[in-house]
């Protein structure tokens, strides 16, 4: 039984360093381009997906629930685009205009044709952390694997080979789309790659371990790393690194105080941008206080 | 009211009040491109309801209305603190604070389900909505919120607005523009906490962006986009909450899926401003520029449908047929040619001439923007030039 525990819990630190380490490859880029919050979008945005897919073909069942999603996730993306293309309003305008619309669309589908199957917005949609073991596939042998687990680490390599194949392109569009332009490096096709991916990222692990904690794994982990790096490559490495410290001093936590797994992960990861908010060597409040009192 | 039974009359006069509340507050937002700080907000109000729930241990509405609005004006300053430090940008900071307060929302909730009794039921309902329980005193504390806030707005609408548009200036002047930001912002946590309670925290979003959205699509000035936001959400929760009434359908999606399809009609249809406007606009323009080309070379080849479309407009006004230009085509040819004489000395000599007061001059009809007076003058240079 102790056993049994005890394995459970390195399940979900592993699903969950999966999620950080698949957030924090893409979670800088999105901090620098400015778009943070679409990843909060999406994960509103792709209910009428599952919904829709429960309507269809009555099933539950992860893959089709997750290419519905991430139908919903790229025509969120698309519209958001289209929006702010149209010159009329801000980009995080349209973000506010056209995730609330796709997710009431999903609530009223979910009231309308869902009531009797309980498809329950929190848990049975989003997906909830410390069920993640329960649901193990064979891999043969007898060796049960949470699917989880397979499903993120597939994610994490599609995400690990954009980064890296496509990393010089990425940086320089990043920082300056304009240039790119100029040397061919089409910024709109790369931006939409790397929209695609958050979209297909964010999918696989709202089914996973819910929607808070992907969009706290997207955001707070590289958000800590551009306060404490201006180095791209250094930032990427230490946002995964803040995401694995928040899967384990968070999992530690919760079964300390009893408490949501996927919160405390996801306090953590707030602790640490609180922390390199007051103490990062360079843009550091404290140190910044420091340094202005004692003239170097 | 509206011949509703009582409970479908106090929603939908909750409904009013929000729209009008938050399309008016929201506005400051959306401009200062903060339109999801409403979304960050509403998510903070979760750890605020379940302190508040712990610390009074009833589920008493003005308590939790309390403890909700505390926590998303922490949240609120947390977001323009972390801005402020220089590194972290607006949407970042949005979003940290987004996930941090909620993560401890969550954490809090479940605290709160393995200790407290079953009363606690229901308070997830805080972050979809629950318009259909809502009761005649929350109205009444939104009203007296909301129209508290808007008589703030009224009477300080000057100071805002200065603010809104251009902090150094307004510093400039004296204003507190930092005392002005911060209230601007505690404002919109009003709002949003009024909005919480109808809509829902995720939906809220909708209602701060919607009305400025329309707002900005049929009105050129500020002064007229206030009072156009708050019509327009009255408009919204209104209709939206008729009806989900009619169609017994949840009150908040309802809602927002009315704004948003107003705000996508604003969008696509405004005078002026909207997209298929804009669009005709620009079809009419390109196919002026193809019957001038016409005119001015009446015998070049026919080479695309424009070409054609152009010639039978030509040939409809009377200006061309079967042998080219007619007398009416080569005047009026003549005439585009003088104009674009005209235009072309103006490029060249405009500099020189003086104009009693400074006038735009349109490409199209440089005597009617400029005055006859800059045209001789005009005629009198280009000639002058030819002639050295």
């Amino acid at each position: 039984m102790g056993d049994a525990v005890l394995s459970d819990s390195i399940v979900i630190i592993v699903v969950a360093g999966l999620v950080a380490t698949a957030c924090g490859l893409l979670g800088p880029f999105l901090v620098l381009r400015r778009i943070a919050l679409l990843s909060d979008a999406v994960s509103h945005a792709v209910l009428p997906g599952i919904v829709a897919v429960w309507l269809v073909w009555q099933t539950r069942a992860p893959l089709p629930v997750v290419v519905g999603a991430a139908a919903f996730a790229v025509l969120c993306v698309l519209g958001i685009d289209a929006l702010r293309a149209s010159g009329l309003m801000a980009s995080d305008a349209a973000i506010a205009l056209v995730f609330p619309a796709l997710f009431s669309l999903g609530v009223l589908g979910v009231t309308r044709f869902a009531d009797g199957i309980h498809l329950d917005l929190d848990s049975t949609i989003y997906g909830e952390i410390a069920f993640v073991p329960f649901d193990a596939i064979d891999l043969g042998g007898g060796v049960g694997v949470a699917r989880a687990g397979v499903v993120l680490a597939v994610v994490v390599l599609l995400n690990l080979l954009l980064v890296t194949l496509l990393w010089k392109e990425l940086k320089a569009t990043t920082f300056d789309p304009a240039f790119g332009a100029t040397v061919r490096l089409r910024p709109q096709l790369l931006s939409r790659l790397l929209l695609i991916a958050v979209a297909v990222t964010a999918v696989s692990a709202f089914e996973a371990v819910g929607a808070i904690l992907v969009v706290t794994m997207l955001i707070v982990p590289a958000a800590t790393a551009y306060l404490l790096t201006d180095r791209l490559v250094v930032m990427v490495a230490l946002a995964v690194g803040v995401g694995w410290v928040g899967a384990i001093a968070g999992h530690t936590l919760a079964i300390a105080y009893d408490s949501s797994i996927a919160g405390a992960m996801g306090l953590v990861c707030a602790a640490c941008f609180v922390l390199a908010l007051l103490a990062s060597p360079k843009h550091g409040l404290l140190t910044r206080r420091l340094r202005r009192r004692t003239p170097a | 009211m509206f011949g509703l039974p009582y409970t479908d009359t106090v929603v939908v006069l909750g409904a009013l009040v929000l729209g009008v509340t938050s399309g008016v507050l929201g506005t400051f937002a959306v401009l200062r491109q903060r339109s999801l700080v409403g979304d960050a907000v509403a998510h903070s109000t979760l750890p605020g309801v379940c302190v508040a729930f712990l610390v009074a241990g009833v589920k008493d509405v003005p308590g939790l209305l309390v403890g909700a609005a505390a926590a998303g004006l922490v949240a609120a300053l947390l977001m323009v603190g972390i801005e402020r430090t220089g590194r972290i940008k607006p949407d970042t900071a949005i979003g940290v604070v987004l996930s941090g307060f909620f993560s401890l929302g969550v954490v809090l909730l479940t605290h709160i389900a393995s200790t407290a009794d079953a009363d606690q039921a229901g308070l997830e309902n805080y972050l979809f909505g629950q318009a259909a329980g809502l009761l005649e005193t929350d109205v009444v504390v939104m009203a007296v919120l909301g129209g508290t806030a808007l008589l703030v707005v009224g009477v300080l609408r000057r100071a805002l607005t200065t603010t809104l548009f251009d902090s150094s200036y307004a510093g400039s002047i004296g204003l507190p523009v930092r005392a002005l930001e911060v209230l601007m912002t505690g404002l919109l946590v009003v709002a949003v906490v009024i909005g919480v309670r109808v809509v829902g925290a995720i939906l809220m979003v909708a209602m701060l962006v919607v009305p400025t959205v329309v707002a900005r699509q049929l009105a050129d000035r500020f002064t007229w986009v206030l009072p156009i936001a708050g019509v327009v959400g009255a408009v919204v929760g209104i209709t939206g909450s008729l009806l989900a009434t009619r169609a017994a359908l949840p009150t908040g999606p309802v809602i927002v899926l009315v704004g948003f399809s107003i705000a996508m009609l604003a969008v696509l249809l405004a005078p002026g401003r909207g997209v298929l406007w804009r669009a005709s606009r620009l079809a009419t323009r390109r196919r002026r520029v193809r019957r001038d080309a016409v005119l001015v070379s009446p015998d070049a080849p026919v080479r695309s449908l424009a070409d054609r479309l152009a010639r039978t407009s030509l040939r409809r006004d009377g200006l061309l047929d079967d042998d080219g230009l007619t007398a009416a085509g080569r005047r009026a040819a003549e005439e585009l040619a003088d104009r674009r004489a005209l235009w072309s000395a103006w490029l060249e000599h405009g500099a020189l001439v003086d104009l009693p007061d400074a006038r735009e001059p349109d490409p199209t009809d440089l005597r009617g923007s400029l005055g006859d007076d800059a045209v001789a003058q005009l005629r009198l240079l280009s000639a002058g030039g030819r002639r050295g």
